[in-house]
């Protein structure tokens, strides 16, 4: 659905197509919805326990934390601050399938199936084409579908790589250092 | 050029936004579409307010009240859907308020000191209204700086 997110005008009769289901979740005021094919797991921010790390870097503060979670360790990455929303407290956690990246988000509305998503208008010519795969159109409410993918650029993953690094020829033990 | 032809190139639709007059090329222009519910989302394109659905479309809001004048327009508005001439030619809104009129006449060319997006000067008897350049207008609009994410979703 993705490859079309281009054109210019976007009808519902054109973009209709097989039912996709999807997760909706809220962040501050604003509700997304995500491909529910992308999300492996969701839990519960006090479930993580030891398995989260704290990052000490600054290039992307959007990230805080680094999640060891099924053998990798995902970047953490608060959507509030990266939709520019106001501060939250986040109680959930959405880890995201073969991605590095988990996602804070407030809570979680529902699963549901929507019939089509349809493309950010042109005029919209910021980051959010990054952000957003389309538009779906739910009770009445337009709602964006973030693209996964969009959460952190490559420059961002290795902005976050490079502070998790190990220092140069350490001397004892690193243990509990994320790989990436 | 018909008559049909040059008749609708010098045919204007007079929009108010705010306490001033403009004029968009009737050409340009689809429909008024009554004051359906805006939609936001967080974005960072600061000409844009948000989207409306209308005759099943998602159509981008232009907020061009914030780029024209400086006094916020108050009360209830309804939006005129035209199509962009820019390289999308999608159709977009324009939220304005419910008075807009016919016109026809001669364009004159802009001062110098105009705006880019003014393209020219409609004539009304003793009125002089700028015709917008819909696509040089939003473009106009500065993006929005990282931390000032155009956002909040209405209750």
């Amino acid at each position: 659905m993705n490859a079309s997110a281009n054109s210019g005008e976007h009808s519902h009769a054109a973009r209709r197509g097989k039912p996709e289901p999807v997760i909706l979740f809220w962040v501050a005021s604003q509700m997304f919805a995500i491909a529910a094919e992308s999300v492996q797991e969701i839990r519960s921010t006090d479930s993580l326990g030891g398995a989260a790390n704290e990052i000490d870097q600054e290039a992307v503060p959007k990230v805080r934390h680094v999640l060891e979670w099924s053998r990798r360790s995902c970047y953490v990455v608060n959507a509030g601050a990266h939709f520019g929303l106001r501060v939250t407290r986040p109680t959930l956690v959405l880890i995201l399938r073969g991605m590095r990246v988990a996602v804070l988000v407030d809570r979680i509305d529902r699963m549901t199936e929507i019939p089509a998503v349809y493309p950010l208008p042109q005029a919209f010519a910021g980051a959010e084409r990054r952000w957003y795969r389309g538009l779906t159109y739910i009770d009445d409410s337009v709602i964006p579908v973030v693209a996964p993918t969009g959460f952190l650029s490559s420059e961002e993953f290795a902005a976050l790589d490079r502070a998790i690094k190990p220092p140069v020829a350490p001397q004892h033990d690193m243990h509990g250092t994320a790989q990436t | 050029m018909s008559a049909g032809d040059n008749s609708r190139q010098n045919s204007f639709v007079l929009l108010q936004i705010g306490r001033r007059r403009f004029a968009l090329p009737a050409g340009a222009v689809a429909e008024l579409a009554p004051p359906v519910k805006l939609h936001r989302f967080p974005h960072t394109t600061g000409s844009v307010a948000g989207v409306i659905v209308r005759r099943r479309r998602i159509l981008p809001v232009y907020d061009a009240s914030s780029l024209l004048i400086e006094d916020a327009p108050s009360g209830q508005q309804i939006y005129l859907v035209a199509r962009c001439a820019g390289a999308a030619k999608e159709l977009s809104a324009i939220p304005v308020s419910g008075e807009c009129e016919m016109a026809t006449g001669e364009v004159q060319p802009p001062n110098g000191d105009r705006p880019a997006y003014v393209a020219g000067t409609l004539r009304i008897g003793e009125e002089s209204v700028d015709v917008l350049d819909l696509a040089a207008l939003v473009g106009s609009a500065p993006s929005t700086a990282a931390g000032a994410i155009r956002t909040e979703a209405q209750p």
